[in-house]
């Protein structure tokens, strides 16, 4: 397959308005729905009294606990179940009326009963209550290589610090929508999610019913960065319920300020760091991290997971401990794990270069994994050192000095660089791939496109594999009625869909061949087989000049078409040969206005390697998408809890800063291609990379600028002053 | 021009309900076509153009006028659709991103972020769009200002430079 920068599939649709996301997909007769919240933190429903709502026009039907007591009962459905109130805004009831003006008044009708109980709402207060999870994600919590204490004692130089990052909340510009009906034993939803057969999944299991009779449908994406991933919006749960109750299709939108509680969050962390040297070289770290988890349910980032592997050392330990508040549930969000670990990691390793008196960049390079620490295995390929070599030429790193702590204007100027890296994994994936006599394809998986590219991929690997222009090519995908495909999250999906339609598209291509060759009449006629390939709509011998229109063979041996269906595994991280991963270095070069505190990025270089890149285009602004997020977890980004109350502050995009177009540096993305013998497919996942490192990088380059060092983020005005 | 009405459905779902008598009776030009309309007082012009006659290019970010995402245009100039309230917009001429182009007849500004990939999720993209043409419009004089300018309309996949790169173009910059 070719790297090629085609024009995103379905471009046309996104900038004539004519994409439509799931919530807009609204039968005639749908009740629209409203969510009832607790005003309270921590408690118990004790009643809803529906006596006024019957008078209410429009108003249609009410579902709460009581009604979902009759789901199975999981973690999917626990808090939708239970009259326990876990934190301020979980919703007590959902109530559906004619209109959505209807649903609200109705709702504000309904009179809410709860006991209140003295809420834990941060952290610090709860210290005590501090535990360790047996497992973050698909890691140890709690690791020990080696004997970091006595590597501490014996080190020449120890770096102690705390490092702290914010809540943060994902904030897709669509909200999250569901439209669902009934189509008598059979659910057909409509919702932006991630992740339909997970959906899927967990519907059948909450109803009882066959997985074949309900279908999901996630065709278009407003984004979703984490958040609409299969478990985290519950009260889908009940406008299904309602949809069922009253007999009528229900849809239920989340307001913008339901999207700072009710679909998780990137979890606060407290985490303290200790790296031993000797003579430069990393001896011992010890990283703890303390961070925040729901009083319903655990979650732990893997935030201190990349500290045992991104750099050579014989003596680490690591532990994760989770404190729970009545505060929302923390989920994964854009670089889970790498972006607040390697703030913390990668902001020492900076101080750590200045105290030992070398360029921070050479520190890194001297202190280079060549293998996995953890596993000892070999790395599937690692172009790290690459990264650094290229990034800092093209930022001109080795020349930073003559402009640090100079004046631009009003700004003081500073640089700084880190690490980011990301592991590369594969889910398991089925694609189907059908050529039609016309020479058109079609490209069938049941995978979710939420902004990063996956319509395209599909469609540019199966058609560059069979010599068929995009133009030809239909791809269809967020539909559970397609082959099974991967969620999207975890930057997967390229690597993942890749193998699938391989298989797939070489099927096809055998079929074709062996049809030309058995074909007397054909220019092709007693050709090996092998001789053939597919290029520009023509089935050509390599090694002649002879030639025969994809069309006519069509025409002649397969009126009807021709179809394949691949399928690729998940990765099994048991019986891997290598440790997959992506890496990259980010150098970024900040202004600080000493009068004001305020910052600015000017540039951000980032080299990443990960494996093959199929569309450069889309891959650069996939990085660069990734960059804007970690500027605005470094800089804007925080949610705040009003700790006597519980409830969060601010509860509104002008409240919540977020990275708009006047924060824009200019990008410099370098992209460094990577033969990757070990990952089927050759490709790592990107989306995660540029969301990482960056942080540190910036406060590293604060440091440069005005000799402050902030170990929190985000990083804000008062932290300059 | 044909002329539309929103009252057939909803007049007839919600027959004989009070609610429907407070509604406010107004024409409006949308895209070129003329609408009598029947407005709930309360009703913003996003939600009377998107759930009442199904234009769902103008998105609802945050109902808050904090994103953009419902950006529309009144007699060329942008507005964000969720603060205004439809009954003020009798004899209004607007245009939302329906109206800007279509597939085989793109406006200059859509081509642009074709050819520059400046959208990912494409939820933003309709009101980046529309803010952009109405933009070009108050004559940005550097790109500084373009960036100032577009900055109501949030991307949260981060597609900005690209955006910019795409209005740069179309302002001959
Ligand atoms: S929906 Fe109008 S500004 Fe966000
Ligand atoms: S393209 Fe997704 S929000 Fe802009």
């Amino acid at each position: 397959m070719n790297t090629r920068s085609v024009a995103r599939y379905e471009g046309i649709l996104k900038v004539t308005g004519d994409a439509r996301y799931e919530g807009e997909i609204v039968p005639d007769g749908t009740l629209h729905a409203t969510l009832i919240e607790s005003p309270v933190a921590c408690g118990e429903l004790l009643s809803l009294d529906t006596s006024r709502t019957a008078a209410f026009p429009g108003f249609a039907v009410m579902v709460s606990h009581a009604d979902a007591a009759s789901l199975k009962p999981s973690a999917a459905t626990a808090l939708i179940r239970e009259k326990a109130i876990h934190f301020h805004g979980q919703p007590v009831a959902l109530v559906a009326a004619g209109t959505l003006a209807e649903a609200r008044e109705a709702a504000r009708a309904i009179q809410v009963a709860t006991t209140t109980r003295p809420a834990v709402t941060d952290i610090g207060q709860a210290a005590g209550s501090a535990y360790t999870p047996a497992m973050v994600g698909r890691f140890p919590a709690v690791t020990r290589r080696g004997d970091s204490s006595k590597a501490l004692s014996e080190a020449e130089l120890v770096i102690r610090n705390r490092y702290t990052t914010g809540v943060n909340n994902h904030h897709p510009m669509e909200p999250h929508a569901v439209v669902c009906w009934w189509e008598g034993s059979r659910a057909v939803v409509h919702t932006s999610t991630q992740a339909i057969f997970g959906t899927r999944a967990i519907i059948a299991h909450a109803f009882d019913i066959p997985a074949t009779d309900v279908r999901v449908l996630a065709r278009f994406l407003g984004g979703g960065f984490g958040c609409k991933g299969q478990l985290w919006w519950p009260w889908m749960f009940w406008a299904m319920l309602a949809s069922r109750k009253a007999n009528r299709p229900v849809r239920l939108e989340l307001s913008r300020a339901q999207m700072f509680t009710l679909v998780g969050r990137r979890q606060q962390t407290e985490q303290d760091l200790t790296l031993g040297f000797v003579a430069g070289r990393l001896t011992a770290i010890e990283h703890d991290v303390v961070a925040q988890t729901s009083t319903h349910a655990e979650f732990s980032d893997s935030t201190a997971v990349y500290t045992r592997l991104l750099y050579a050392c014989p003596n680490v330990s690591t532990r994760h401990q989770l404190v729970p508040t009545n505060e929302p549930h923390p989920i994964p969000m854009r670089a889970p794990g790498t972006a607040p670990g390697t703030f913390a990691l990668e902001s020492a390793m900076d101080e750590a270069a200045e105290l030992i008196g070398i360029d921070p960049l050479e520190l890194r390079m001297r202190n280079f994994a060549d293998q996995d620490q953890e596993t000892g295995r070999p790395w599937s390929s690692n172009s790290l050192l690459e990264c650094y070599r290229a990034g800092a030429e093209r930022f001109g790193w080795a020349h930073r000095h003559a402009r640090s702590a100079t004046k631009v204007g009003r700004w003081k100027i500073g640089s700084g660089m880190a690490t980011t890296l990301y592991p590369a994994i594969r889910q398991a994936c089925r694609a189907r791939v059908s050529l039609r006599v016309d020479g058109s394809l079609l490209v069938q998986c049941g995978t979710q496109d939420m902004g990063s590219g996956t319509y395209t991929a599909l469609g540019q690997i199966a058609a560059d594999a069979l010599g068929v222009p995009m133009e030809k090519v239909t791809v269809e995908l967020g539909d559970t009625l397609l082959p099974d495909g991967p969620f999207s999250g975890g930057s997967q999906v390229t690597a993942s869909i890749l193998p699938a339609v391989e298989v797939a598209t070489s099927k096809l291509r055998a079929t074709l061949a062996s049809i030309a060759v058995a074909d007397a009449t054909s220019p092709l006629g007693g050709k090996p087989p092998q001789d053939l390939e597919l290029r520009d709509e023509t089935i050509r011998s390599r090694t002649s000049n002879a030639g025969e229109p994809l069309v006519d063979v069509l025409a002649r041996a397969a009126p009807d078409g021709l179809e394949a269906e691949g399928e690729s595994p998940a990765t099994n991280h048991q019986e891997l040969a290598a440790t997959g991963m992506g890496y990259g270095a980010i150098f970024v070069e900040i202004g600080v206005d000493p009068e004001l505190g305020e910052i600015r990025v000017r540039r951000v270089c980032g080299a990443f390697a990960a494996g093959r890149i199929v569309n450069p285009l889309l891959a650069r602004g996939q990085y660069i998408g990734g960059l804007v997020g970690g500027i605005g977890m470094a800089l804007h980004e925080e949610t705040v809890t009003d700790r006597p109350t519980g409830c969060i502050i601010g509860k509104s995009l002008t409240d919540y800063l977020v990275p708009v177009h006047a924060d824009m540096p200019e990008f410099d993305i370098i992209m460094i291609e990577e033969t990757d013998p070990h990952l089927p497919g050759g490709v790592k996942g990107i989306g995660m990379l540029g969301t990482a490192g960056i942080q540190a990088a910036i406060a590293n380059a604060v440091y440069d600028a005005i000799g402050k060092r902030v170990r929190k983020l985000p990083i804000r005005i008062e932290d300059c002053l | 021009m044909s002329t539309h009405t929103n009252t057939d459905a909803a007049g007839s779902r919600n027959a004989g309900n009070p609610i429907v008598e407070q509604r406010i009776a107004l024409a409006m030009t949308i895209n070129g076509e003329r609408y009598d309309l029947k407005v709930m007082p309360t009703a913003t012009l996003l939600d009377v153009i998107r759930d009442e006659l199904g234009l769902t290019g103008a998105k609802k970010g945050c109902d808050m006028g904090g994103c953009g995402a419902c950006t529309v245009l009144v007699a060329g100039r942008r507005i964000a659709s969720c603060l205004a309230l439809a009954a003020s917009f009798s004899e209004a001429d607007v245009t939302t991103i329906e109206g800007v182009g279509s597939a085989d007849r793109l406006h200059p500004m859509q081509a642009a972020f074709m050819r520059h990939d400046a959208l990912q999720c494409g939820y933003c993209t309709p009101g980046q769009i529309l803010s952009a043409i109405a933009l070009l419009s108050e004559n940005p004089r550097s790109i500084e200002e373009i960036r100032e300018g577009m900055s109501g309309n949030l991307c949260r996949c981060g597609a900005y430079t690209n955006i910019i790169a795409a209005i740069a173009e179309v302002a001959g910059r």
